[in-house]
């Protein structure tokens, strides 16, 4: 067997299940919304109305993208795309690090660099593997598209728009691995790109001109310096035009190229942006094991931040909007309404609470982060020296708690208040600063659920923290937020803690959802708590 | 109290794995003792136990008298630990490393004196302290744990292979430490798989093998295991010439060499009459301590590796066996 080949295997074989579990996932998810679609949205005088509010409202234009046409199969790849694009999307930067910068840092790569396959073969073997995948990501889209009984051309040119914005992905991941010193580094910039791929297209759909129909719309220039954007612009099942995808493809072989470049250039195991020196002494504030926790922790904590800022940003620029939406036509708040679990109150504040309910997801992501560098703390081994110091072993975890719970206020905390400043600037100074605030505060009980019921995981069952971590959030994500959306049965989005987050309304808001979620977390957190004084230190 | 580290059958399983199998192990106050056993033999997980970051599953320890689980925090106020592969954060500074796992032990409460033994201890060992976790290699991080380690006071040091990544300079500096602390009355215990690195420092030796100790006294107690192999080119040396040489043992001639071993305290009276011989090309090396265990406790072997065995030294097992039981 050729050694690309032996290269090509290793890495089949070291991502079967999760591969399977991204494919799947999001073939089920293009399957999901075409039922869905045909459920509500079934007749077409229907969607036309649905559409026509969509037109006028540049926040769901935001986040879904342009309408192309009232046709079901149109409205299913305005739906759906942009979201099955961002998966895509993320599947290939963590694929593409995960080959890379990861096995650099690990020194993997220098076992095999040391092999017949080199410096080189490696990144070829990357390269050519991440296309396969990306193929089969196409190839099982389509599938879905067609078995969900959509037009089978338009399923083939929806698949490759995937595949294209896939493959776009590998090559920024690839790109990243080379300018990062560490995985976590690259995997940050990488993930940022792909934001900032749906985000600018966001924004250039948001400002697209309508057509006369009211169906279809030109989106702004914006649109068309996104990877996302691209793939939107094929306009499957619509004009179904494979040129946009050219770009896609020159964007991938150009940042390939600068791989090979850099590549060629560097030691193995150094970066574009090097490492700096640091301290000869330490800050007299590292003295503690919590004051540690923070320190590995707070760029990233940072970073959910600018994440909770931004959402609270858009709730603010586009709030009036809605509302101005919602008096133009009565259906926009119903659609709102489907959004938010048991849903009343008006429709800004219904709106405010839907970006907040997103912002409490990312503090649940910034707290599930927290553990999981306790446990790779702990793995690593730095954590057996610090539990070989005067430090008890549930002094280390409250110290993780007490960090995990700060970053969670500090998120919500950004995102109430950039909505609160962003409502303030454009002269809205009414109840939205409280009704940010209390949005933000409705969403502390299922984040810090989030957070006791993994270090309860990460106490009982160390191995499994990182795996099961990210599944609980992306499954609580996918059936609280989305659910509804897709039509889940709601035994299913009940089970999700953010179904439960109390939608603030005023004097008449339920808060019972959170304070049982709060009492829950704090019964998990003391059951980890006591558990941790009878577990030994865990490196398997 | 005398003792500050005993163990008695200690147990310890991984799954179906014996980590630990009835362990016996006891460390005197003021002693630097050696723990010596090959790869895989126990060591760390020994450590661990007593260190409390893992639970015996059966026998008892105690360190310094108290029970190393229930008394973690106690106890690590007067133990200072050297892990066998020391990991650093990534983007700390070897210098921020060292102060903060100095601070977590409390051992910076004489801030000035904590400064200077700092300064001086980096300056030993050469380190730069400005340089990140992530791009120290292994002995970089091996120097800011003992710097660590060696810049606070503690009457327990547990060092785990604390050598294997220093350069034989380093390992100097080492030695010095290791002898200022015994001078300064500390108990050192020294885990390793270098029986030399042993002899240099240590004043009794705890010898274990999967998870069972199988020798332990001073070195002189000891002495028969540290025979020396004597090697050099036969050159025209008759049998008979060679069979002139007394107290050896293993005798092996083959075209090239004659090689035998010596009791090493007997080496010197060896010397003239190799000088009479005229011998060429003469080697003398202390033993290894994986021909020790394949010499001594080869019986435990499997049977594919007991073949392996070489026959001359069945006999000198047998001999060894029988030294074993008179010393007892």
């Amino acid at each position: 067997m050729s050694t690309l080949a032996t290269l090509l295997l290793q890495r089949l074989r070291r991502d079967r299940l999760q591969l399977v579990i991204w494919i799947f996932g999001i073939a089920l998810l293009a399957l999901f919304s075409v039922s869905a679609v045909e459920k509500t949205y079934g007749d077409p005088a229907g969607r036309a109305s649905i559409l026509q509010l969509a037109v006028a409202n540049p926040s769901i234009l935001m986040l879904r993208g342009t309408p192309e046409g009232g046709g079901l199969d149109q409205f299913v790849f305005f739906e759906i795309f942009t979201f099955i694009a961002v998966l895509a999307g993320l599947m290939n930067t963590f694929l593409a690090v995960r080959h890379s910068r990861a096995e650099e840092e690990s020194g993997r790569a220098e076992l095999l660099a040391a092999t017949p396959a080199g410096r080189t073969l490696p990144s070829v073997a990357t390269i050519i593997y991440g296309a396969l995948v990306n193929v089969a990501i196409g190839t099982f889209v389509a599938l879905a598209f067609i078995a969900g009984g959509l037009d089978p051309k338009g399923s083939f040119i929806a698949g490759c728009a995937t595949a294209a914005v896939g493959l776009t992905f590998l090559a920024v991941g690839l790109f990243a691995a080379q300018l990062m010193r560490t995985s976590r580094g690259a995997n940050g910039v990488a993930a940022a790109a792909v934001t900032g791929a749906y985000v600018i297209r966001g924004i250039g759909d948001a400002l697209a001109t309508p057509a006369a129909d009211h169906l279809n719309m030109t989106p702004a220039w914006w649109s068309w310096v996104s990877p996302i954007g691209w793939g939107q612009q094929t306009l499957a099942f619509d004009a179904n035009n494979l040129t946009p995808l050219l770009l896609n493809l020159a964007l991938t072989a150009a940042l390939l190229a600068l791989v090979f470049v850099l590549q060629g250039q560097r030691d193995s195991g150094a970066s574009l942006l090097s490492g700096r020196l640091g301290r000869v002494d330490a800050r007299s504030t590292l003295s503690t094991s919590l004051a540690l926790a923070w320190r590995l922790q707070w760029p990233t904590v940072v970073g959910w931040c600018v994440g909770g800022a931004l959402g609270g940003l858009l709730t603010g620029t586009l709030a009036n909007a809605v509302s101005g939406a919602a008096t133009a036509d009565p259906t926009v708040e119903k659609v709102m309404a489907s959004l938010i679990p048991g849903g009343k109150g008006s429709l800004v504040q219904l709106f405010i609470s839907a970006i907040f309910v997103m912002v409490g997801v990312l503090a649940a992501a910034c707290a599930t982060q927290v553990i999981i560098r306790m446990r790779q703390e702990e793995v690593s081994g730095t954590a057996e020296q610090v539990l070989a110091t005067r430090v008890s072993r549930v002094r280390w975890l409250v110290g993780y708690f007490t960090v995990g719970t700060a970053s969670i206020v500090l998120v919500l905390l950004s995102g109430a208040v950039a909505s609160a400043l962003s409502a303030l600037a454009v002269g809205d100074t009414s109840a939205r600063v409280g009704d940010s605030f209390a949005a933000a505060t409705a969403q502390l009980p299922a984040a810090l659920l989030y957070l006791s019921a993994l270090a309860l995981v990460f106490v009982a069952l160390p191995a499994w923290t990182v795996g099961l971590g990210w599944t609980l959030l992306g499954l609580g994500t996918v059936f609280g937020l989305f659910g509804g959306l897709v039509g889940m049965p709601e035994w299913l989005r009940n089970l999700s803690p953010f179904t439960h987050s109390p939608v603030p309304i005023g004097t008449s808001t339920d808060w019972s959802g959170g304070i049982w979620m709060l009492c829950i977390a704090v019964v998990v957190a003391l059951a980890a708590t006591a558990t941790m004084t009878r577990r030994e230190l865990n490196t398997a | 109290m005398n003792t500050v580290i005993e163990a008695h059958g200690l147990e310890k399983h991984y799954g179906r794995v014996r980590a630990l199998d009835g362990l016996e192990l006891s460390v005197d106050a003021g002693e630097v003792h050696g723990f010596l056993g090959p790869n895989g033999a126990g060591k760390s997980t020994t450590i661990r136990v007593l260190l409390g970051l893992a639970r015996a599953d059966g026998g008892s320890a105690t360190v310094f008298g108290q029970n190393p689980w229930t008394d973690a925090v106690e106890l690590h106020k007067r133990i200072a630990y050297v892990p066998g592969d020391v990991s650093l954060w990534p983007n700390l500074s070897g210098g921020e490393a060292i102060d903060l796992l100095s601070r977590l032990r409390g051992g910076t409460n004489d801030k000035k004196a904590y400064t200077e033994r700092k300064a001086r201890l980096i300056e030993a060992f050469q380190l730069d302290p400005s340089k990140k976790g992530r791009s120290y290699s292994k002995g970089n991080r091996q120097k800011v744990a003992l710097i660590t380690a060696f810049a606070s006071p503690a009457d327990l040091y547990i060092l785990d292979e604390p050598t294997s990544g220093l350069d034989p300079l380093m390992e100097g500096v080492f030695n010095q430490e290791i002898r200022r602390l015994a001078s300064e009355g500390s108990t050192v215990l020294l885990s390793s798989h270098i029986l030399s690195e042993v002899e240099q420092l240590c004043d009794r030796v705890t010898i274990i093998r999967a998870g069972k100790m199988v020798e332990s006294g001073t070195l002189a107690e000891l002495r028969h295991l540290t025979r020396t192999e004597v090697s050099f080119a036969r050159n025209g040396l008759t049998d008979a010439d060679i069979a002139r040489i007394p107290s050896i043992h293993d005798v092996a001639l083959d075209n090239g060499r004659a090689r035998f071993t010596v009791d090493s305290d007997k080496i010197t009276s060896l010397l003239p009459v190799l000088t009479e011989l005229n011998v060429k090309g003469l080697r003398i090396a202390p033993p290894s301590l994986e021909e020790l265990f394949l010499r001594h406790y080869g019986d435990e072997l499997n049977p594919a590796e007991a073949s392996l065995v070489p026959h001359a030294s069945r006999k000198a097992r047998r001999r060894e066996a029988a030294q074993e039981a008179s010393l007892r």
